[in-house]
């Protein structure tokens, strides 16, 4: 980039062509006071305090806004430039509450620094009387606007980095100030709780709730919620996490968190946290020593193998736990115990796109990286509430909309947040994905949009997929999926004529009967246009927790090892005997729903269970009870006594994210570290140490001085971790493929071939979802996430205030149909299917399209999958979560 | 069809509208027309016309600016001229219209002026109106001629010929033409229209927006608004070149909702346009396109800014951004964007139709063409005006304003609505343009031009606009939303007498910084109404700090009761005309008892400024406050029971110097307060100018005797007559604790011309003082008295009682500009004064026994410091007054009394604290003439109040002498607040002229008692008012 030189108090300074005035100055070290400024948002130039004099230039310019040119002339600390400053400083103090010792932002606020920095020394201007306004109607911030100058920054934070618009500056004159629309407390507007603004507040116009005490030492981790990685710091004091903000270093979030991981980390200290292990005694479970609760669960294991054989036994692992956990937790079942049952709740989410996406490209991961998204320039969102599910990732998509003009698609049959950036919204009937994507493809082809040389030169098993896509025209699309033909022509153009064309979807494509279809229908759609293996391409799935990329990398997995490598490939059988040093089972074993089911049918009798909670999280809960119910032995290792734990005969306490070292990955592939920051409660202890005891007993001997050296393991016997260590880590996190020490990691995967060499297409035909409504279940129901909550809620209805927020439990009903049904909004209604009912508070609204009733997961106290259809894909084995049919009663009130 | 052809309709369609002997009635339905019930007027024609009473088409014109006469009527017919008629109501019509063109009456009686030709039947020529002779109208031109709804009477009239003529040649050539007229941006800032334009051609982009910038938000400003009311293709036109000239195709007009006539309008101008291919796309079959939107705003000032406006047609709150980038580079949607003004572009269709050349024959060198002024607040003809820049700000005001109304004075200008500034008087010798009145710290702005007379409190308006702009103030820089507010804070207190030492150096520094601080132009200027107030008037701030007086008597926290709060001495004036009228005369008169100790002498000649400010002149006539007063203290005085207190002797002695009114109210006061006080008089008799300079027939002597006696009775004090003081150092060796010297200004001043040393030439206060003393004055049959103050008057009529019988007096200045009261000129004039105005003598000659006055015509020049014009004397006018005598009044001076030992001015004043007035010399005080010069009698009792105060204080006491002689009153029926009906004064007896010049006797006579009770009964009680929240 070309370099200007400009004067600054008569000193040379040198900065990239385009900076700003101020800009020139920060990076000289020339200290010029600033309230409105903020290194992430557009220069504001509202509180007149880096004016500066310029030669040549009229009046006073400020620094923040004007371009700093060639041999411009600056002075930054002149009598007349410091005077206007000083008034206008004053002026903010006399409107300024004078309760500084007391303020939350004492030392840390800037108007302070600045009024330091002018040298003030005494109130000269009369003090402003304003009437106090302090709005605490949100659980974690409160707003007392007396204190508030007006720089902008939240407002803008709000508008600009999150693209919400909660807040604006309202009124005029004197009594201008931030407020929401109609002015409302900020708990009824569209406020998405980010903390984005309180982060933002120089002074203590916003502050935490919560943070009475600042905190003595900072950790830096990654946050224990969804897929997306955003870096943490946990500020600690003594044994309690007292602040937590975003790492604004960290490549994903860049500073900003979600609700959830700015507000939503209180479970650490929950008083319900397990605190000691719990032994089943006459029916109930009671506190019992680490030593009797081990020696019990190692007696049960070893009794059912000797008695049942090994593939009695069955565990599942934990998405919400570290890789190290996850691999030795593989190991122990495959190496301690012998079964390859082992499996986790990733089947239950992204099955189909690794089995979707290794067929067709040999990977099943997001081809790639977050950051990439921001420079893509058609964006197609599929089956995934971004905003809601994975708030920081959506930013990217915002960003490059608003900021850089792309194109955004979104197929999805709600009316979802991102639609209002959206040029395209195709609202498909749920379970019609195949004939919408196909039908897109059909234009393509007809209309000559299709990439023939990447097709020619990277892919295989056109011909017969192009046969397949010939019956799919747009008006056979719509007359199935209701999409209008012309806008799935629309998309098809703007998609395929997309420079950086990117497919974002997530588990609106996958939990279906046709997900694996599904998945490789968005496959043949970037291969048929060539948008893969560049940057800001790509097929890039949103992987739902914290680390389930990394618990099905390290093979948590019942067909593969660590790696994705085959158990039933002999090779690789033997190389990891020669490892593990014990032999092996060659047959795959059961997958999450498979188990469950012989549990039922009583073939697998033991059970251990690492972290979930499949009495929640699976389909057809009242089966899975029932299954449960039937075990001869079932162990829960967990944090909280979860809805399954409460049916185990052996509760372990284990210690949660913030309470041990390791790493996890995110759904970009990034392997990231995760860092002690308090220790665990009571005599919880970490997985890792629970499992080493556990093999250990049972005669197969597992010993670790700590998380790394598992690591190490991991990248001895993992060649896309092969690259590996804490030592690499320690800074920023690595994305595999990193098969040695010296790869820098992959940031988008299939850059000249793709894993499996030629990329393939499958032709997907379009079939039914299994279970469609009729007049007995006349409407269909649909499940998925809310922003203030996480997965089966174990985490965040921890804390009172996602609580408070989002309150349990609601299902979505669009209007039309509620009228139709007389019911109002938050009213109860039983929601029945063929597999059970629940009862849930409506919400009517227009995002859910006619027909179709929405419903998260999260809350036992209506537990959608109670619902859902377990119906299975059938290759991927993933239930259908997203469609079934369900009828609607209005649960009358009694008296 | 091509422009030839439209054209060509167009005018058949004018000229069947405005063929000669067409009957037609024009009817100003513009938004100000409305308001004044143009409406109704138009239903009442409408209904006459219907029931076919008269045969004539209808048609509603916009606004011709006339406002002070609205509603206008304009009626044509055959064989009788166009006439306007002014203030039409419904009633007139039935009549007015069968007069007009049945009767052939122009009725002269409502007509305003002749629109067409000469004037007839003693109606003035349109044209010759004194409101229309300054005035050029071009951006005018059609405004209450045509009908704005028709396109064809804009194309007949030239219109669109503009932009035919541009469209054929190179968008760079538009912008030369328009460079070359020299038209500057009318919105306020006055930046250089073409120049604008060729920065917004030149920046790159293949999209560019044209913007009309139509949010009018000053208040008092309604000129854009008249013009699209009025004229709206004007403003379609000139949009139109512009965005040929820039090469935009898409515009927008930014109107506020607030105008629904003009936005009516311009919808239905711009549909107009379209259908006749003048919009739209391939405009007059050229290959250029151009779309109008109409954009309407919420109304906040702010969007008059640029950036602001551009943000509001964003959809974004109206906030101003920095600049740069421009808008010409960076505007709407972030592509280059051209903005200007309604009047601008009302003017670039004329410079393109007429060439740059004609337009720039209007105005000054750096401030080509015409602007037009929205004249409002304190002038007789209030409206829409329009005058070619570097007209003089007088000419506005007086010329075609018609100066203020009720002979009041004129005060201050704001120009440039509530950013701009107050012009005073002193500067209204300037001439209109850009650059001057940037320099007098003031902006042309838009063209709001709020006329200000001496009811106007400067404080006040300042504290008004700053309240306007901190309302308006869009939050988003500090200087500007905490500056304004803190400013505004400030001018509260000062308005509210709560003001503090150091609030005007504070304002100042606020509004400076501000200034330099804020982010956009409003915050830029809002300090400018303050900033200019405090230059140009900083005596009103002063007043209000330090003395807690309001001088216009506006201020309400501070002023409570008008007359009360500008009586120097502070009498409670409501609640003595309230006792009269209550028949409670004793009361009333110790009520005056309470403040001053000359309730009869002031009941005469006190020049009662509490009238010029009594609320009940806005109605009708002032209340006759010093005839009630003098009432009181005759009818009071035969009941009043004696109530006043002396304090305890405090053995302090206090030496007075001179027993005029300064003194003696002094020395009453200090004696009530236990002083021993002795007052030394160098005449025979005391009283001061109370006795030397006021005639008897004013002021009978025994009125001045009694109240004296009063003092020495009551307050103890003794009066030393004959004895004149030289030396302040013997009194106070003489053992006096203080001294308060109040000798007053006993020496007249000269004039300097050659001969004013005859021995008939005699000086005014010398001449009174023998007249007052009964010595024989007769000075010869005729004389001439020099000046024209209350002495001059005095003089002439003590003159005529001398015997003269030819008595004139010459004044230099307009008899609007003399500074004697009106009612003692009047009477003059009704003695046989007679008085040449406009003249002074330059030279004196002896011719025998006569003095022969060489005297020179004057003309009144520009204005002075008083904001009066001065007199400038007119070349070759000398004319020659031959008389016995002459007196000279131009002026008193104290006499130079060295060994007083203080600090004099160089006209002989003593310089003493305005506060405490004392003087340069611990324990020597002074008050009256004597500090002040010559003033008024109520000053002098006032001083004397203030001085008797800080005296006491000095000799350890509180200087407390608020007395209560009148009981409390008891809660009074409200109800008269509320009167609307006209009650002139009941005038004040006075005897016939012959009979009080021959018995030389007092001239008015005192109130019956039923007329005293009347004219009390229409006070309208102010005092009583509660403060408005």
């Amino acid at each position: 980039m070309a370099e200007i030189t400009i004067s600054i108090n008569g000193r040379q300074v040198t900065a990239p062509d385009g900076a700003t005035v101020l800009e020139a100055a920060r990076s000289a070290d020339i200290y010029i006071p600033t309230l409105c400024y903020d290194d992430d948002l557009e220069p504001y130039g509202g509180c007149r305090m880096c004016i500066v004099e310029i030669e040549g230039m009229r009046g006073l310019p400020t620094a923040c806004t004007t371009r700093a040119a060639d041999g411009m002339v600056v002075r930054t600390d002149t009598e007349e430039v410091n005077r206007v400053r000083r008034i206008t400083c004053e002026l903010l103090i006399a409107d300024h509450p004078a309760d500084c010792l007391t303020c939350s932002s004492n030392q840390r606020c800037e108007l302070q620094k600045v009024a330091s920095y002018l040298g003030l020394t005494h109130q000269r201007l009369g003090r402003m009387e304003r009437e106090p306004i302090l709005d605490e109607s949100n659980p974690f911030f409160a707003r007392d606007l007396s204190k508030c100058i007006l720089c902008g920054r939240c407002v803008r934070a709000c508008q600009e980095v999150r693209q919400v618009g909660a807040i604006e500056v309202v009124g005029r004159g004197y009594k201008s100030h931030i407020g929401t629309f109609a002015d409302t407390p900020i708990s009824e507007s569209v406020c998405e709780s980010c903390g984005e603004c309180v982060d933002r507040c120089p002074v203590g116009a916003l502050s935490v709730k919560a943070e009475a005490l600042p905190p003595t030492v900072e950790v830096k981790t990654t946050c224990p919620y969804c897929g997306c990685g955003c870096g943490l710091v946990l500020g600690v004091r003594g044994n309690r996490i007292v602040r937590i903000r975003g790492d604004a270093d960290h490549p994903v979030n860049r500073g900003s968190l979600c609700v959830k991981g700015r507000f939503g980390l209180d479970f650490v200290g929950s008083k319900d946290r397990l605190t000691a292990p719990l032994i089943r005694r006459a029916g109930t479970l009671q506190q019992a020593s680490w030593d009797e609760a081990l020696a019990l669960v190692a007696g049960k294991i070893q009794e059912i193998k000797e008695t049942h054989g090994p593939d009695a036994l069955a565990g599942l692992s934990s998405a919400k736990c570290t890789n190290e956990e996850n691999y030795l937790f593989q190991k122990f079942m495959r190496a301690a115990v012998g079964t390859n049952n082992v499996d986790h709740c990733a089947r239950l989410c992204h099955a189909s796109t690794v089995a979707g996406l290794a067929r067709a490209f040999g990977s099943g991961a997001m081809t790639n990286s977050i950051g990439e998204i921001e420079h893509a320039d058609c964006i197609l969102v599929t089956g995934s509430n971004t905003t809601e599910a994975h708030p920081i990732i959506a930013l990217r998509v915002k960003d490059a909309v608003t900021r850089r003009g792309a194109r955004l698609i979104v197929a999805d049959p709600r009316r979802i947040d991102l639609v209002r950036f959206a040029e395209l919204h195709l609202r498909q009937r749920s379970g019609t994905d195949v004939a919408l994507f196909n039908a897109m493809m059909n234009v393509i082809i007809s209309e000559g949009l299709a990439d023939e040389e990447f097709i020619a030169s990277r892919t295989e098993g056109f011909d017969e997929f192009k046969k397949c896509i010939a019956d799919y025209s747009p008006e056979r699309a719509e007359a199935i999926s209701g999409v209008p033909a012309d806008d799935i022509r629309a998309a098809a153009r703007a998609y395929a004529g997309a420079e950086r064309g990117t497919i974002i979807y997530s588990m609106g494509v996958t939990q279906h009967t046709t997900g694996t279809d599904n998945v490789l229908a968005l496959a043949n759609l970037a291969m048929l246009t060539g948008n893969l293996g560049r940057p800001s391409t790509g097929v890039n799935p949103l992987r739902g927790q914290n680390n389930v990329q990394g618990a099905c990398d390290l093979g948590a997995l019942p067909n593969v090892y660590t790696g994705y490598q085959n158990v039933g490939d002999a090779e690789i059988q033997r190389k990891f005997e020669r490892a593990w040093g014990v032999p092996l089972p060659a047959e795959p074993g059961l997958t999450v729903v498979e188990i469950v089911n012989a549990a039922a049918e009583g073939s697998v009798k033991g059970l251990y269970i690492m972290g979930e909670n499949p009495m929640l999280s699976d389909p057809n809960v009242n089966h899975v009870r029932e299954a449960l119910e039937k075990l001869d032995f079932l162990c829960v290792q967990d944090i909280f006594l979860s809805e399954t734990a409460q049916l185990a005969d052996v509760v372990l306490p284990s210690a949660c994210f913030a309470e041990k070292d390791g790493t996890f990955t995110n759904t970009e592939r990034c392997v990231q570290r995760v860092r002690k920051a308090v220790p665990p409660p009571g005599e919880a202890r970490q997985d890792w140490e629970i499992i080493c005891e556990v093999a250990s007993m049972i005669g197969y001997p597992m010993r670790y001085d700590n998380p790394s050296q598992i690591m190490d393991e991991i990248a001895s016997v993992t060649p896309s971790y092969g690259g590996i260590s804490y030592e690499r880590i320690e800074e920023k996190g690595l994305r595999w493929p990193c098969p040695d020490r010296t790869h820098p990691g992959t940031v988008f995967l299939h850059e000249r071939e793709f894993s499996r060499g030629k990329g393939k297409f499958h032709p997907t035909p379009f079939r039914e979802a299994a279970e469609l409504p009729d007049d007995r279940y006349p409407y269909l129901l649909t499940t998925g996430r809310l922003l203030y909550h996480f997965h089966t809620g174990t985490l965040s209805r921890r804390s009172e205030g996602l609580e408070e927020i989002s309150p349990p439990a609601p299902f979505e009903i669009n209007p039309e149909d509620a009228a139709r049904e007389g019911i109002c909004e938050g009213e109860q209604v039983e929601l029945s299917t063929r597999r059970g009912s629940v009862r849930a508070r409506a919400i009517v609204t227009a995002r859910s399209p006619k027909g179709t009733v929405f419903m998260s997961f999260h809350f036992r106290e209506a537990a959608a999958n109670v619902l859902t259809n377990d119906a299975l894909d059938p290759i991927a084995k993933i239930p259908e979560y997203k469609v079934c049919a369900v009828k609607l009663a209005k649960v009358t009130k009694s008296l | 069809m091509s422009f030839d052809e439209i054209r060509q309709r167009a005018r058949s369609v004018w000229d069947a509208f405005s063929a000669e002997g067409r009957r037609r009635v024009l009817v100003g339905t513009g938004t100000c027309g409305r308001a004044a019930g143009a409406g109704e007027v138009l239903y009442a024609i409408r209904e006459c016309i219907e029931q076919g009473v008269i045969d004539a088409h209808i048609c509603e014109v916009g606004c011709l600016g006339l406002c002070y006469a609205e509603p206008l009527v304009e009626l044509a017919g055959p064989g009788t001229p166009r006439v306007l008629y002014g203030g039409v109501t419904p009633g007139h019509v039935p009549q007015l219209l069968d007069d007009y063109f049945q009767n052939r009456n122009l009725r002269p009686d409502l007509a305003l002026a002749i629109m067409e030709g000469d004037c007839a039947d003693g109606i003035p020529a349109f044209g010759e109106l004194p409101v229309m002779r300054g005035q050029v109208r071009v951006v005018l031109r059609n405004c209450g001629i045509i009908d704005p709804g028709d396109i064809d009477h804009y194309i007949a009239r030239g219109g669109y010929c503009g932009l035919a003529k541009a469209l054929q040649q190179a968008p760079e050539r538009v912008i030369d033409e328009v460079k070359k007229s020299g038209l500057r941006g009318r919105g306020g800032a006055g930046f250089p229209t073409g120049v604008k334009w060729g920065l917004c051609r030149k920046s790159p982009g293949d999209v560019k927006y044209m913007i009309c910038n139509a949010d009018e938000g000053d208040p008092g400003a309604f000129m854009n608004r008249s013009v699209l009311e009025s004229d709206p293709h004007s403003v379609v036109e000139g949009m139109t070149i512009a965005a040929y000239a820039i090469g935009a195709r898409e515009g927008y007009v930014y109107v506020r909702a607030e105008y629904p006539l003009a936005i009516e309008r311009l919808e239905k101008a711009i549909s107009q346009a379209e259908q006749y291919g003048l919009l739209g796309e391939g405009i007059l079959g050229s290959g250029f396109g151009f779309h109008i939107k109409l954009k309407q705003g919420a109304g906040a000032f702010v969007c008059g800014e640029e950036t602001a406006l551009i943000a509001s047609i964003e959809g974004r709150r109206g906030m101003p951004r920095t600049r740069p980038p421009f808008p010409a580079q960076s505007g709407l949607h972030g592509k280059p964007t051209n903005i200007n003004n309604v009047e601008t572009l009302a003017n670039v269709a004329v410079v393109l139709e007429r060439g740059s050349e004609w337009f720039a024959q209007y105005g000054t060198e750096a401030s080509r063409g015409t602007k037009t002024f929205a004249l409002v607040g304190k002038v007789v003809r209030t409206g829409l005006i329009e005058v070619p820049l570097g007209i003089k700000l007088r000419e506005v005001i007086y010329d075609v304003g018609g100066g203020m109304p009720g002979g009041k004075r004129f005060k201050a200008v704001q120009t440039g609505g509530p950013s701009g500034g107050c012009i005073p008087a002193s500067l209204l010798d300037m001439p209109v343009d850009y650059e001057e009145l940037t320099k007098a710290g003031a902006i042309m702005g838009s063209g709001g031009m709020v006329v200000m007379d001496e009811d106007t409190c400067m404080v006040d308006i300042a504290r008004y606009f700053v309240e306007f702009t901190q309302s308006e103030s869009c939050g988003k820089c500090a200087p500007c939303r905490l500056g304004t507010r803190q400013m505004h804070g400030i001018l509260e207190d000062i308005c509210a007498g709560r003001g503090r030492e150091g609030d005007v150096e504070l304002l100042h520094e606020i509004g400076a910084a501000v200034k330099l601080g804020s982010l956009c132009g409003l915050g830029q200027t809002a300090p400018n109404p303050v900033l200019t107030t405090i230059r140009y008037f900083r005596d009103e701030y002063d007043a209000h700090i330090k003395r807690r007086k309001c001088p216009a008597a506006v201020c309400r926290e501070m002023v409570g009761a008008p007359c009360r709060h500008t009586c120097p001495a502070g009498v409670d004036v409501p609640r003595y005309v309230r006792l009269i009228a209550a028949g409670r005369y004793a009361d009333a008169l110790d009520v005056v008892r309470e403040r001053i100790p000359f309730p009869s002498v002031c009941g005469r000649v006190c020049f009662h400024p509490c009238e010029t400010r009594c609320r009940r002149g806005q109605l009708d006539d002032p209340i006759a406050v010093r005839a009630l007063k003098r009432f009181a203290a005759e009818r009071g005085m035969r009941r009043r029971k004696k109530r006043t207190r002396r304090a305890e002797p405090t053995g302090k002695r206090v030496a007075v110097v001179g027993s005029g009114p300064a003194g003696l109210s002094a020395a009453y006061y200090l004696g009530l307060m236990g002083h021993n006080v002795t007052v030394f008089e160098q005449h025979s008799e005391p009283g001061g100018m109370l006795r030397t300079g006021i005639p008897a027939f004013r002021l009978p002597r025994e009125v001045i005797d009694d109240e004296i006696a009063e003092i020495k009775k009551a307050a103890g004090v003794r009066i030393r007559t004959g004895s004149r003081v030289t030396s302040v150092d013997k009194l106070l060796e003489r053992g006096y604790d203080a001294v308060l010297l109040a000798a007053g200004a006993h020496q007249g001043t000269r004039m300097g011309i050659p001969g004013e040393d005859a021995p008939q030439v005699l000086d005014c206060v010398d001449f009174l003082r023998a007249a007052t003393s009964g010595a024989d004055v007769a000075l010869g049959r005729r004389v001439a008295v020099i000046g024209g103050g209350n002495a001059a008057m005095d003089s002439a009529r003590t003159a005529v009682r001398a015997g003269a019988d030819e008595v004139t007096v010459i004044y230099r200045r307009t008899r609007e500009d003399m500074p004697a009261w009106k009612e003692d000129i009047e009477e003059a004039l009704e003695e046989g004064v007679k008085i040449e105005l406009l003249a002074a003598p330059v030279r004196i000659r002896q011719d025998g026994g006569a003095l022969v006055l060489e005297c020179i015509r004057m003309r009144p020049g520009p204005m002075d410091r008083s904001g009066r014009p001065r007199p400038v004397p007119i070349e070759g006018s000398e004319f020659e007054v031959t008389v016995d005598a002459a007196i000279m009044a131009i002026g008193q001076i104290p006499e130079a009394l060295p060994g007083f030992g203080c600090e004099f001015d160089d006209r002989g004043r003593v310089q003493a604290d305005e506060v405490s007035l004392q003087t340069s010399r611990p324990g020597v005080f002074a008050a009256g003439d004597l500090v002040t010069g010559p003033a008024s009698v109520i000053e002098a009792i006032a001083a004397g109040r203030q001085a008797a105060q800080s005296i006491d204080r000095y000799l350890g006491g509180r200087g407390e002498i608020e007395e209560v002689l009148a009981p409390a009153e008891e809660s009074l029926p409200g109800g008269m607040l509320e009167e609307q009906d006209e009650r002139p004064r009941v005038a004040v007896p006075k005897r016939p002229a012959a009979q009080r010049v021959a018995d030389g006797g007092e001239v008015e006579l005192c109130y019956s008692e039923e007329a005293a009770v009347k004219e009390a009964g229409r006070c309208l009680r102010c005092d009583l008012e509660e403060p408005e929240e």
